[in-house]
């Protein structure tokens, strides 16, 4: 698929460091979640 | 509700109605009407996104949900972030290019008349069996909390919606949006202030969490796979990807907040933020549900929540045994609990563990004896299926919260139903002038008369939903089988645009047979199987993607 010429975003140069950015985010949310359940499983 | 409530109600409600008609002031042109001609900064789609998905009920029965069954609910949103990519990395840039009011419209660009045609109809199907439903679902439960008249509650809100989105098109909805997620957000977190306030003297905010995390209030990940179960890691991470997908990237109810954009960048912002926001917004909700839980655990609730079921019960025989027991389980599961809070504070692990066992059989002794009361209940109202689960949240806020702040409550309940009911309305008659009357009835006519037609479309689509309201509560059990069909749809629209943006070789008859096909893969799923819902949105996006492949492929050697 032929793409749009692409605007920049306004942080992390590219819009693909900021999809990256987003995944990690996914990532360490659900750590941050499962760590919450077993810390408070008892 | 006492006076200080009503004065914060009506305000609320009034400021949004003003606010909405002052933003939408200058809507003169159908391109302002319904596209805002491509002005909006991020953060009011954004925020307009999130306040059009956070429905009342979805407000009201998610903190429920926390109460009985715990947090696993936040699954559901995993899925959530992934989709914002995959839609603003290709849908946006799409939908931008082509200068479209509605998602259809670019099916036609793609494919063919017959194939926008299909998927607005099954938009307008859809959205049109939900926008009653989502306008009635908040009035039923407050009138049976609150006594209003739920008649006059649906006749309110849907006049003063109605007003402000008419007049002033996309522009009050997005704006109008934007503040009532910010009332959403103030009461929310009120709320969970307030639950964790009032616990007793000597139950500190960590003593609350250990409570709840030995009742398995706070299980918010859940690893182990299993196809009929929606809350688990690996549903929410896939049946949510698709579910998301298809709700954000395909529903113009959606669609339409960020066609406003005024660049593909402010598109793309909107949608990554929402992704970002959603998880932890969802993680407060569910977290003030478990601290009702614990306010619960010292307060004794009623029996049953629901209190017109409960005043039934209460005529029964049987029901003085039934409320004795309960009593008497409660003072016991109370007592472990603070048995809980000294082993917490004096560190000793095996001690701490013996203490929460004890608390969890105390727990569900009690669960057994609040079952008791729940089936007298339902044998007593006649409703074998009532659940009082949605009645849970709004026990505590008019029973236990201060004045003034129930006021809070109930505002930021009524700002959820009405940003989706606007949204609903300004994008069924977006489809409705835009993909039917414009391109099928008059084609060529001024742009003050498409304009006075998507006020007049948007003023019937609510009037629709005002009167379509005023019947959901003769529906009962209904209600829940419309909230059903409406997902039966999504993965066929999906698949569709699955097709336009990755199949290039696949043309309009094979797309629209395959959306028919979808459509008949998602009707067998749910007919024939038990596989739970959230997975329908996966079967209909591959089944039109695999039969509109296989049919392109047959013409082609059909052509030769």
């Amino acid at each position: 698929m032929k793409g749009p010429v692409e605007e920049p975003p306004p942080f992390l140069g590219a819009w693909r460091r900021v999809y990256a950015a987003v995944v990690v985010y996914l990532a360490a949310s659900i750590a941050l979640l499962y760590l919450f359940a077993r810390v408070n499983s008892l | 509700m006492r006076p200080a409530d009503w004065a914060v109600l009506i305000a609320s409600v009034i400021s949004v109605a003003l606010y909405g008609l002052w933003r939408g002031r200058r809507s003169d042109s159908v391109d302002r009407y319904l596209r805002a001609e491509r002005t909006m900064p991020w953060y009011a789609m954004a925020l307009s996104i999130m306040a059009t998905q956070a429905s009342a009920i979805t407000f009201i029965s998610t903190t429920g949900q926390s109460y009985v069954d715990g947090m696993r609910f936040v699954q559901f949103y995993f899925g959530l972030p992934l989709a914002m990519i995959l839609i603003s990395a290709f849908a946006v840039p799409a939908f931008h290019r082509a200068n479209v009011y509605t998602a259809y419209e670019y099916l036609e660009r793609r494919f063919d008349a017959k194939t926008r045609a299909l998927v607005s109809l099954i938009f307008l199907l859809q959205r049109g069996l939900a926008v009653g439903v989502a306008l009635s679902a908040p009035a039923i439960v407050l009138s049976v909390i609150l006594g209003w008249p739920d008649r006059w509650t649906t006749l309110i809100m849907g006049a003063v919606v109605v007003l402000y989105t008419a007049l002033g098109g996309i522009q009050a909805v997005t704006w109008t949006d934007f503040y009532q997620m910010l009332i959403m957000m103030a009461g929310i977190l009120v709320a969970l202030a307030t639950a964790v306030a009032m616990l007793p003297d000597g139950v500190s905010f960590l003593d609350a969490v250990a409570i709840a995390g030995a009742a398995g209030r706070l299980n918010a990940v859940v690893t182990k796979f299993d196809w009929n179960d929606q809350f688990n890691l690996w549903s929410g991470l896939l049946g949510g990807t698709f579910l998301m997908l298809a709700y954000f990237g395909c529903d113009q109810s959606q669609v339409q907040r960020y066609l406003t954009g005024k660049s593909v960048t402010e598109s793309r912002l909107s949608l990554l933020f929402n992704g970002i926001a959603k998880i932890p917004m969802q993680f407060v909700i569910l977290f003030t549900g478990a601290m009702v839980f614990v306010f619960f655990t010292f307060t004794e609730p009623p029996v049953v929540f629901q209190r017109e079921a409960l005043e039934k019960a209460r005529a029964d025989a049987r029901y003085a045994a039934v409320a004795q027991r309960f009593d008497e389980r409660f003072e016991e599961r109370k007592r472990a609990a603070w048995d809980l809070i000294v082993a917490r504070r004096g560190g000793d692990e095996s001690l701490l563990r013996e203490r929460a066992a004890h608390y969890r059989a105390a727990h569900a002794r009690l669960e057994g004896a609040r079952k008791e009361g729940l089936n007298l209940a339902r044998e007593a109202s006649g409703d074998p299926g009532l659940n009082d689960t949605n009645h849970i949240f709004l026990t505590f806020v008019t029973r236990h919260m201060p004045a003034g702040l129930v006021g809070l409550i109930m505002a930021a309940i009524i700002a959820a139903a009405m940003s989706t009911i606007s949204a609903e309305i300004n994008s069924l008659a977006t489809v409705t002038v835009i993909d039917v009357y414009r391109r099928h009835l008059k084609k060529e006519a001024s742009d003050r008369h498409y304009l006075l037609a998507s006020r007049m479309a948007t003023a019937a689509w609510g009037a629709y939903a005002i009167m379509t309201a005023q019947y959901a509560k003769n529906l009962g059990s209904l209600i829940v089988v419309v909230n059903q069909l409406g997902s039966l749809f999504y993965g066929a629209l999906l698949g569709v645009f699955v097709l336009a943006f990755f199949f290039r070789r696949v043309g309009g008859t094979a797309a629209f047979a395959g959306v028919l096909c979808g459509q008949a893969a998602v009707f067998a799923a749910h007919l024939f199987t038990k596989t739970a819902f959230l997975w329908y949105n996966a079967i209909g996006c591959v089944a039109v993607v695999a039969s509109a492949l296989l049919i392109s492929a047959a013409v082609d050697r059909h052509r030769g």
